[in-house]
């Protein structure tokens, strides 16, 4: 039995549209799903971008940051990045209590910074959103999930990479996964992002044609959470005064890697 | 249904032209947003013309509806969502309510959703005993003093920072303080604990996309994020208007969007929600369920002269530019639904008759469509909608509004239809205007039910002679060409 009400609400709106049952256009018609040419040229640019195309675009995008208040910082290599990280956890102090706690990603790209490692100095521990044991059934997972949150939420910088970003318009896109904890990138007072310059894309126009149309990428889709981030998080509801940090982080620094 | 005040336009509209600082909110809000918007839309590499394109994608949404929003469902539903599908307020409600008793829900956090305010959520969640937190900042200043949002997207535009310092002292215990920012991060503290103690979020939808099964919700401050990822349980709800066939037309769409409400180029956060976490995913909801809501839409879906209205996206633009919206302000219109959108929108949900103030009040100038990001052509449905009321409509249960005006326009029309008549009428009132009190030569003041003429301002009076008599004595004679051709050069 239908109890969604779905039968009877799309009747109804068949017939508000005049048009019963058999006259539906075809579904072929309403979303146009064939690889157009267009689509083709937009998958070949993004594939065969050279260097300079790609410097380009990370200017593009530094341009596109800075209006936005998202902080862009381009370097070489892994080491320059682990370090550069270091310093900002020494200068900035946590939000909330007093301790410094940072949460981050499961992610080959962080791994390879080696962070615990340069921040053992500062005494700074930092906590991986893995589960230790995802085999061990439901109740475990749920016990995981609760210590995991609490990590979150006692971390003031959250580290994170990111699927692709937007040149155009300075946007982020990361899709949900496991051990890719959403809220790194939310519940934390400062966002950091390490990404390489490869990952950069133009505009929406191709985010979505890899995304429905790229072999590998399309596999996985849009998840069952894609998010797109440009910029801290801000308000303007007191009087229309411009404040970074409403409910999400106040500050988003975005590592860009240039070499492989 | 929400409590509506649509009844109450006009005695409303009279406090806020009095209210200063509210004339000086709005007077800054459409200047920073209105012109924003107009010169973000030039700033488009496909320029201010994407909106036309806009405008078909839409069209083709609302007439494939029935299709799209079975497409969404069955993806929502293979992605391991709930999809229901509520004819009106109270089906949603009660869903919404069967969800949250299913799982003890005692907190409920809500990003802003202009359906939600539709429905009366959060009356019907206060009425079971469930506490509903509103999270975007103007919400909950507006939650926090028991008001009514007065903008789309800036609900609280009509307080000043002292209000919301005095406010906050009050109703959060903190020291007063009428600075932005630490008002903001007092608002993020208290905030923060109930997002992380809530056993709900719900949010509306700005979007949704059929061939993904995906729900689109848009935000500056990261609430809706919150409200979304932190919670158990996950409940969306859409107007059955918001979805768009293929991931392309959100290439538009969303641009379009973020532009019209805001000027920018895109909103700081964006989500695509498609359905619970996958197993091993430490956040994110373990279930999630998107509501349909009917409520009146498929009436306005039949009546081919008002479909056009389900193409809007709740953007809030026109507001931003509209010159009667600008004096009155949202709260005259008596529902969150404000400014022209809420002129054709509420008439038609709530009752012609009920709310003809709100599309005899607007001025048809056009400013409206020009700043809608899919081009909607308000002021053709705000005539549309005066015709239904100066001869009523059985269909949309519309009596005439006014006997003596249509009576008076049926003199009118046999006047005019009558030289001798008119000219008679005419010298009359040439004559006896001169009993009226006069201002610099303008007439200052009309007896009823003339008198609303005179209300704001003094009118000229009727010439003298008129131009047929000042033709006829030769006092005025046809141009030559060669005066037409410098006339044409001015």
């Amino acid at each position: 039995m239908d109890t969604s009400g779905q039968e009877k609400f799309i009747s109804r709106i068949r017939s508000a549209l005049g048009r019963t049952a058999r006259e539906r256009h075809s579904i072929n018609d309403v979303f146009t799903n064939k690889f157009t040419p267009e689509v083709g040229a937009i998958l070949d640019r993004i594939k065969s971008r050279s260097e300079i195309e790609r410097r380009q675009l990370l200017h593009r995008f530094i341009e596109m940051a800075e209006p936005i208040n998202l902080n862009v910082i381009t370097l070489k290599d892994d080491a320059s990045v682990t370090s550069a990280i270091a310093d900002l956890v020494r200068n900035k102090e946590p939000e909330w209590g007093d301790q410094k706690n940072i949460v981050a990603w499961k992610h080959p790209l962080i791994e390879r910074l080696n962070l615990s490692h340069a921040l053992a100095p500062q005494k700074v521990p930092i906590y991986v959103t893995e589960f230790e044991d995802t085999a061990a059934g439901d109740n475990s997972e749920q016990k995981e999930r609760t210590r995991l949150r609490q990590k979150v939420t006692d971390s003031y910088i959250g580290i994170t990479s990111a699927d692709f970003c937007m040149a155009d318009t300075a946007t982020l896109v990361m899709r949900a996964r496991p051990a890719q904890a959403r809220s790194v990138s939310l519940v934390p007072s400062i966002h950091i992002v390490v990404i390489f310059l490869y990952q950069i894309i133009a505009d929406l126009k191709e985010l979505y044609a890899l995304l429905k149309w790229d072999s590998e990428i399309k596999k996985e889709g849009l998840t069952n959470c894609m998010t797109f981030i440009s910029g801290p998080s801000k308000t303007a509801d007191v009087e229309a005064t411009m404040v970074h940090g409403a409910h999400g982080p106040r500050e988003v620094y975005v590592y860009v890697i240039t070499e492989v | 249904m929400s409590e509506i005040f649509v009844g109450d336009y006009i005695s409303e509209a009279k406090k806020a032209l009095k209210n200063e600082v509210l004339q000086v909110a709005l007077a800054d809000l459409q200047n920073r947003f209105g012109r924003g918007t107009a010169r973000a839309y030039k700033n488009l590499p496909e320029g201010p013309e994407l909106r036309f394109k806009a405008h078909d994608i839409r069209m083709q949404a609302i007439e494939n509806l029935d299709v799209l929003l079975e497409t969404l469902a069955e993806n929502v539903r293979r992605n391991g969502g709930h999809v229901f599908f509520a004819e009106d307020a109270s089906a949603a409600v009660n869903y919404c309510l069967a969800v949250a008793e299913k799982h003890h829900v005692k907190l409920a956090v809500k990003g802003k959703s202009m359906v939600g305010e539709e429905i009366g959520l959060n009356h019907a969640f206060n009425d079971a005993g469930i506490e509903v937190a509103e999270t975007d900042l103007g919400e909950y200043i507006i939650q926090l003093a028991g008001e009514r949002p007065s903008h789309i997207i800036a609900p609280a535009i009509h307080k000043t920072r002292n209000d919301i310092g005095s406010l906050f002292s009050n109703k959060l215990g903190i020291a007063y303080t009428n600075d932005p920012p630490k008002l903001t991060w007092a608002a993020r503290k208290a905030l923060r604990e109930k997002f992380l103690a809530a056993d709900m979020g719900l949010s509306g939808c700005n979007l949704a996309c059929a061939e993904t099964g995906h729900i689109t919700t848009v935000s500056n401050e990261g609430n809706i994020r919150m409200s979304t990822t932190m919670p158990k349980i996950h409940v969306a709800i859409m107007g059955m208007e918001r979805v768009a066939a293929r991931l392309e037309d959100h290439d538009v769409l969303l641009r379009l969007l973020c532009r019209g409400a805001a000027a920018q180029n895109m909103a700081t956060y964006v989500s695509y929600i498609g359905g619970p976490r996958e197993f091993g995913q430490i956040d994110g909801p373990d279930e999630f369920h998107l509501v349909i809501l009917d409520n009146g839409r498929s009436r306005i879906l039949a009546d081919e002269e008002f479909r056009e209205m389900l193409y809007c996206i709740r953007c809030a633009a026109c507001l931003n530019i509209c010159p009667v919206y600008g004096k009155i302000g949202g709260h005259s219109y008596g529902h969150p639904y404000s400014g022209p959108v809420g002129a054709v929108v509420m008439p038609l949900l709530a009752g012609i008759n009920e709310a003809k103030d709100l599309c005899q009040g607007e001025t048809l100038c056009g400013a409206c469509q020009d700043a809608c990001p899919v081009n909607i052509d308000i002021p053709r449905m705000l005539l549309a909608l005066r015709a239904k009321l100066a001869d009523g409509d059985p269909n949309w249960n519309v009596s005439r509004a006014s006997h003596s005006e249509k009576a008076a326009y049926k003199i009118w029309s046999w006047i005019i239809q009558n030289r001798c008549v008119y000219d008679v009428c005419l010298r009359m009132a040439a004559l006896s205007q001169k009993l009226f009190p006069k201002n610099n030569e303008m007439i200052r003041w009309l007896p009823p039910p003339a008198n609303g003429w005179t209300q704001s301002r003094d009118i000229k009076p009727i010439a003298a002679k008129s131009f047929m008599q000042r033709w006829r004595s030769g006092e005025i004679k046809a141009i030559d060409s060669h005066q037409k051709s410098s006339i044409r050069q001015e």
